[in-house]
């Protein structure tokens, strides 16, 4: 009975809300909905981290120090879940394997949590075998589509690699005359690609390379401050442009191919964007951090 | 027959080479277009400016003048430009002075790239060297006038900057090195210091600071405490407790630190490191292996607390673009009643740079009336209904307060620090019915 109240609640919020369709560049996307609240009512406060797969989305609903797991069918959202636990107290970025396990880094204590799927913690990610274990603090993490699990170190300048069980593999050293890197990822074919947030640059590591390479010069002229990327499995690139209130999506080969939605409260606009996901479906999830909310789009080319 | 195709060829690159040199070359060869009678150059001008033959009096004449080339720099009948310049001041004076900037300059002197030769040099004659409007410092204190006063008033001077700034800097330009300087450090320093010299040594504890930058303690332009060290010193080199942080000055890395990163700050700063620590948002730049120094100098500062320079410069560093917005604003006529700390670019005034509990690394829970009533009585600000209770109109999840109408870094050309161009346009944001259709 209560599933079935949540179902016509979020489809009328679906069907209520105001369906936009926007343009920009080679880039043409639809907002669909937004995610205020849990099922009790309860308002997001400052989300920064969505994760998700065709079945689920995952939110890391920051200042509520909570996450909140919900049902994915059919465009619809259901049978939300609230995950609140002692080890992971400020989750501010949050991503899923393939198992179904979900990992989420706590901002306070600066560890992943690796959690079951339904949201049981099954322990912190700690790299084992790790080369100078005491000089790491991981900003960022990844997974790929075989599990593995990419960390950005920033304090030993590295990119960590693990096998889906937490051991490490290798480690790809940053490049030199970097900024500060921010966010990291790893497209459909293996390649890691890191986000330098002062010189709004990408940078590239083929896959099973030793070091990263410039994929695209600064985009000062299209964002400010980015702070995370991620990208679709058509091989785009999205990247979170956080002090610019946008999305800036890049090609393969780093070119510009358009700029998402912009600074705004209405719906279809965004606020301080934090981290996003899209999957196979072309769905898209962005945690509009300062707009206490998760916004969906639907990806139409 | 294929010869003469060839010259042909030849003497038509030749002709488009002449024209286009000669083109280039318009402002200085403006002379032969007036067809001026033979010994007219220069004569006939100071016929009627007779005041300039006092001029021409002067030890150093610029060389065009000298030769009477008077329609090298101006036409003698019209021009777009005042004083019958020839073309833009800037682009007579490159027409002769060619390379004064080297090519990818790492540095250059801001009246250089705005062309302002006539800053500094008089176009005709001067007493002066390199017919420079004054001599020597006098000249780059009539625009450097903190540097000026600085260097007059330090207790302890540094002479080649009392005697000459150009000792040190380079007036137009430097092709690889920072703030002009004609040669990098230490290695302009050891010109005059000897750094194979004992007391060398000794003053520097015995650690092989030879090749080391200076100004990581010492102010070159001059200091009011002894040895021009910065006036902010970190206790342990006030002390000379070198091996506070670095290994001991005999072993084998005695300029390497004992730990890294703010580990190596914790010794100390205990408390500060674990009360940052202890919050759930960290500045991640304290997290990595610069740690504090990516902010702060580990020996001496100008700036209290040892910050690398003043705040606005040290977050710029990082978060250049909004230190933009924050300059437009400033400069922006249409901001008279700019946010005192904005207009002084005092970003730690709203926001904690070591950590907070907060979104932006705000002091209090939110960058609204929690902060902005440290300097604003915001219940007195506006008779419009704000705080908790009201609902954004545009988002059921926000509220209305300072920041739905206002932006608190700098909206650049906006006016009021207004997230919008107009008051029309803040209102209709929420009030739909009174947008003109």
């Amino acid at each position: 009975m209560k599933g079935a109240l949540i179902n016509v609640f979020l489809i009328a919020a679906v069907l209520l809300s105001p369906v936009k369709a926007f343009s920009a560049g080679t880039v043409k996307y639809m907002n669909v909905m937004s995610i205020y609240s849990d099922e009790k009512g309860a308002g997001l406060k400052s989300p920064e981290g969505v994760a998700c797969d065709e079945s689920r989305v995952v939110i890391a609903d920051t200042a509520n120090h909570r996450l909140l797991q919900y049902k994915l069918e059919d465009r619809t959202l259901t049978e939300v879940a609230e995950i609140v636990m002692p080890q992971v107290t400020y989750p501010v970025l949050v991503k899923l394997n393939s198992k179904s396990e979900i990992f989420a880094l706590d901002g306070r204590q600066r560890r992943i949590a690796r959690l079951s799927r339904e949201g049981v913690f099954k322990g912190y990610v700690e790299p084992a075998g790790l080369p100078s274990p005491e000089a790491y603090v991981p900003k960022s993490f990844e997974i790929d589509k075989e599990d593995n699990i990419y960390i950005l170190d920033v304090f030993s300048e590295r990119v960590i690699i693990l096998n889906p069980e937490g051991a490490y593999q290798s480690q790809i050293k940053f490049p030199k005359g970097h900024g500060f890197f921010s966010g990291i990822a790893v497209d459909f074919k293996g390649n890691v690609l890191l986000i330098d947030s002062i010189n709004a640059r990408v940078y590239s590591s083929a896959k099973g390379s030793e070091g990263f390479a410039t994929l695209t010069e600064s985009m000062k002229e299209q964002m400010r401050f980015p702070t995370g990327l991620t990208t679709d499995n058509r091989g785009r690139i999205y990247l979170m442009d956080r002090n610019g209130s946008r999305i800036i999506v890049v090609g393969q080969d780093g070119s510009f191919l358009g700029q998402m939605s912009e600074l705004g409260w209405k719906e279809g606009l965004l606020n301080y964007p934090s981290q996003m996901c899209v999957n196979a479906n072309g769905e898209v999830f962005v945690a509009d951090t300062n707009n206490n909310r998760v916004q969906v789009f639907i990806l139409l080319k | 027959m294929k010869l003469d195709l060839i010259r042909i060829r030849y003497s038509l690159l030749i002709s488009l080479f002449l024209i286009c040199a000669l083109m280039i070359s318009a402002p200085v060869s403006a002379q032969d277009k007036f067809r001026l009678k033979p010994g007219a150059k220069g004569e006939i001008c100071l016929k009627c400016h007779e005041p300039f033959k006092e001029k021409l009096k002067a030890r150093f004449v610029h060389t065009p003048v000298k030769i009477g080339e008077c329609s090298g720099c101006h036409n003698p009948h019209t021009s777009p430009q005042g004083k019958l310049l020839a073309a833009v001041s800037a682009r007579i004076c490159v027409s002769c002075h060619k390379n004064m900037v080297p090519e990818n300059a790492r540095s250059v002197h801001q009246i250089v790239v705005e062309g302002n030769c006539g800053q500094c040099h008089d176009p005709h004659a001067s007493d002066n060297k390199a017919v420079l409007v004054k001599e020597g410092n006098e000249l780059c204190f009539e625009c450097h006038k903190d540097m000026a006063d600085k260097v007059k008033t330090a207790r302890f001077k540094h002479k080649p900057v009392n005697e000459n700034c150009m000792n040190c800097h380079n007036p137009h330009a430097s092709g690889t090195l920072e703030a002009l300087l004609k040669d990098d450090l230490p290695a302009l320093c050891i010109k005059c210091h000897k750094t194979d010299n004992p007391a060398f040594a000794r003053q520097h504890m015995n650690y092989p600071v030879a090749g080391s930058r200076c100004n990581s303690c010492h102010d070159s332009h001059g200091s009011n405490k002894p040895v021009i060290i910065f006036e902010d010193v970190h206790a342990p080199v006030a002390e000379k407790k070198c091996n506070q942080c670095h290994e001991e000055a005999g072993s084998q890395s005695p300029l390497a630190t004992k730990k890294k990163g703010v580990e190596l700050c914790r010794g100390c700063h205990a408390e500060m490191v674990d009360a940052a620590f202890s919050k759930n948002r960290i500045h991640w730049p304290l997290l990595d292996e610069d740690g504090c120094l990516n902010c702060h100098s580990a020996h001496a500062a100008k700036q209290k607390k040892l910050l690398a320079g003043p705040v606005i410069f040290v977050c710029g560093k990082c978060h250049a673009d909004t230190v933009k917005l924050q300059q437009i604003s400033k400069n922006n006529p249409k901001n008279p009643g700019l946010c005192k700390p904005v207009k002084e670019g005092d970003c730690i005034s709203c926001h904690s740079p070591h950590s907070s509990d907060h979104m932006l690394l705000t002091e209090k829970p939110s960058m609204s009336f929690d902060v902005c009533n440290k300097c604003h009585d915001w219940k007195s600000h506006s008779t419009h209904p704000v705080g908790a209770k009201i609902i954004d109109p545009r988002n059921k999840n926000l509220s209305v307060d300072c920041i739905s109408c206002h932006r608190a870094c700098g909206t650049g050309n906006k006016p009021a620090m207004s997230q919008f161009e107009t008051v029309t346009e803040t209102c209709i944001q929420c009030h739909k019915e009174l947008e003109r259709r």
